[in-house]
């Protein structure tokens, strides 16, 4: 049944054929709150081609969806465990809907995930897969490993891969075989890497990153170089911005280590630049 | 995407009790790309005259030189010094030229009236439509947030000093909720004896 | 050749082109929402114009949906979706209530809100959501939703066809940014009331979807209460 379960395939058991006889209407409008991965299927063939059709009104003005977008967020492993740094500003179109977004999610005490792309498909999968992390846990009485739950999440994804959904996530980790870290995106792509950056901003915290990474990088080393690396690309990317956090991933669980407004931050960096000039 | 909205910026003018005002951030972008964070969109046309030039960038400097050119050639020939209103009439009849290939810019203008000093606003759009309100003009790819802003903020009567705070709020929070203009502002408080420049220190992301 | 089709553009009756037909599901029927929580309260308000394009439908129509004792839903946008999107989640309220005997918590409504839209991913509701309430401590709080289910709490937001006109303008008076000295006093239910109806004003001077008048729920311990209050009408 658990298995059945995970693959996603519908269960005709007792309980929920009782259900699907007496239909009362109402649970065909929201069939995943039973199975996270049931979605409505749309009303026509070929969601990324068929679905603009649809967004202009009766009198031929355009409507415009605009989702919630944009982002840097950055994550590396070094000798102390992963760090994951993020930026907090959500964009639809050239609006800035959000300065204060939450861009990792908390998967549990071991598992945290980054969003970059579509904010509503990074939140919802990410939720879908912190229930599927916590089943396993009950069932197997251990914690699942990151590269189990990153192909969890890849699978689930890749089964509404053509759809539109929009996403790169980093998922970091402690498991067993010590600190991880994965990529995965919406494109069903899955790998495991030391450096990774995703989003609009990534370019620009990929310059910062590269030229100050190695292995042995103290903690507050570690710190300092996500934080500046997300600021100087909040600095350059429009579409990235707010506030700086900065996570670390211990063997211990994850620890927040703070979160800094890129204004102050900006400020900080001008002052201490300004002194290094003088001296 | 519209080409208005290439480079991104942000212009706003205000009247005041025989004063105005006029502001813009100091962003250049491409697209998403911040590319510099010192470009100027307001441009001194005389003593008590200033236009802004919200939209594409390498517009906002041809119309710039253009404007210039035949502000130039009007004062050699009248020798006086051209009004705000002449100078507004004068742009909207450049614009209106290229109907059908249009300059993408929505220029702005501020001044005060030889003379009797009247405050004088106006803006248009990109091919030299005019509108003259009694109160603020507003530009740009924050031009939705300024409307609000001003709408709100705006009082008649207002002094040179309160003028600066009013348009300078304005401003700043209008452009932190649009993603591709801010990085900085500069305000121009326009008086009869003085002109006032000031930067303003904002969020830079 | 060049002047058939050229002709075709300017004369449809004499095309001899197939038809072609297309549904138009979608409709933007405007409006605003705007909500501030305070301490021990919050206030939502919506404007009561229902349009479509440049015609009005109704000046007088309710954009906020009670779903609990302490929770309202504020919608605008397409007004079908809202009225489908209401009914299902009210019915999910009242499931939850016979089944558990109590009342669902805003929070939990703010989240099962969220999950309702995703469902819908492919197909979205055109709506902008602000869902509004007291939370499991008394404290006033505001969700703010994307067409998609993207939830985020705030203390402050507007939404709908104002929504980018208004919110700078919040962030300014209420969320205290760029100013030189912030001011460290709480929100007081009257302070919020003056500048719901003032963000109002500015969005019926410059946005032709909103007008009318406001109506205003403010959500205490107490229990709800309902106001008015009128704006320009053109």
């Amino acid at each position: 049944m658990s298995l059945e379960e995970i693959c996603g395939i519908p269960q005709y058991n007792s309980l929920d054929y009782e259900r699907l006889m007496h239909d009362d209407g109402l649970s065909r409008y929201c069939r995943n709150f039973d199975n996270g991965m049931d979605l409505a299927v749309p009303p026509f063939l070929n969601q990324s081609n068929n679905f603009a059709k649809f967004t202009k009104d009766d009198s031929g003005r355009e409507i415009k969806i605009n989702f919630d977008h944009g982002t840097t967020t950055l994550g590396f492993m070094y000798k102390g465990g992963v760090v994951l740094a993020v930026d907090s500003r959500a964009t639809g179109g050239q609006f800035i809907g959000s300065q204060t977004m939450k861009k990792i999610v908390e998967i549990n005490d071991f598992l945290l995930g980054t969003l970059a792309g579509g904010a509503a498909d990074c939140v919802y999968w990410d939720r879908v897969l912190a229930k599927q992390c916590r089943m396993y846990e009950l069932r197997n009485r251990e914690r699942i490993s990151v590269a189990a739950a990153s192909k969890l999440m890849a699978n689930m994804v890749y089964n509404y891969k053509g759809m539109g959904l929009s996403m790169g996530m980093m998922l970091a980790g402690w498991d067993k075989r010590g600190p991880q870290l994965y990529y995965v995106d919406s494109e069903g792509l899955r790998t495991p890497g030391k450096v990774f950056s995703v989003g609009s901003g990534s370019i620009y915290a990929f310059g910062v990153l590269d030229s100050g990474y190695k292995w042995d990088l103290t903690d507050e080393e570690a710190y300092d170089l996500g934080r500046r690396s997300i600021y100087h690309a909040t600095h350059r990317d429009a579409y990235s911005g707010g506030i700086v956090r900065v996570y670390h991933m211990k063997e211990t669980g994850w620890e927040l280590i703070d979160n800094n407004d890129c204004n102050d931050l900006h400020y900080k960096y001008q002052e201490e630049k300004s002194k290094e000039g003088g001296a | 995407m519209s080409i208005l909205a290439y480079n991104g910026g942000a212009m706003v003018a205000m009247k005041g009790e025989n004063c105005v005002a006029i502001a813009a951030d100091r962003r250049f972008g491409i697209q998403a790309q911040t590319v510099a964070t010192n470009f100027e969109k307001v441009f001194e046309m005389g003593p008590h005259l200033f236009v802004g030039l919200p939209g594409l960038a390498t517009d906002t400097q041809t119309v710039m030189e253009k404007l210039r050119f035949r502000k130039n050639l009007y004062e050699l020939k009248e020798n006086r010094r051209i009004s705000p209103k002449v100078f507004a009439a004068m742009i909207s009849n450049m614009l209106y030229e290229k109907r059908f290939g249009p300059f993408f810019v929505e220029p702005v203008v501020a001044g005060l009236m030889p003379g009797t000093f009247e405050p004088y606003i106006c803006n248009m759009d990109l091919i030299g439509c005019i509108n003259q309100p009694t109160d603020f003009v507003v530009g740009g790819t924050a031009s939705a947030q300024l409307y609000g802003m001003c709408e709100a903020l705006w009082e008649p009567n207002l002094g040179p000093d309160d003028l600066f705070e009013t348009i300078s709020q304005a401003l700043m929070n209008a452009f932190d909720r649009d993603a591709i203009s801010g990085w900085g502002a500069t305000v121009y408080i326009i008086e009869k004896d003085k002109v006032t420049v000031k930067n303003l220190k904002t969020r830079m992301d | 050749m060049m002047m058939q089709t050229e002709m075709n553009a300017y004369y449809p009756d004499y095309s001899t082109a197939p038809i072609q037909r297309q549904i138009n599901p979608y409709a933007d029927n405007g409006g605003s929402v705007v909500a501030i929580a305070g301490n021990d309260f919050v206030v939502v308000g919506a404007d009561t114009r229902l349009s479509s394009g440049f015609s009005i439908y109704t000046r007088n129509q309710n954009k906020l949906f009670p779903m609990s004792d302490t929770t309202v839903l504020g919608c605008a946008g397409c007004w079908c979706d809202t009225l489908t999107l209401t009914r299902i989640l009210k019915s999910r309220m009242q499931m939850y209530q016979q089944e558990h005997n109590k009342q669902m918590s805003t929070t939990a409504c703010a989240q099962m809100l969220s999950t309702m839209l995703y469902y819908k991913r492919f197909f979205p509701y055109y709506i902008s959501n602000i869902l509004v309430g007291l939370d499991n401590e008394g404290k006033g709080c505001v969700y703010s939703y994307d067409p998609i289910g993207h939830c985020e709490k705030a203390t402050y937001r507007a939404g709908g066809s104002a929504g980018a006109l208004l919110q700078p303008l919040l962030d300014n008076q209420i969320g205290q940014k760029n100013l030189v000295k912030p001011s460290s006093e709480d929100l007081s239910q009257e302070k919020a009331l003056a500048i719901l109806k003032d963000v109002f004003i500015a969005a019926a001077e410059r946005d032709i979807y909103t007008g009318d008048s406001v109506l205003i729920n403010i959500i205490t311990k107490d229990g709800t209460k309902v106001e008015t209050f009128e704006l320009r009408k053109d």
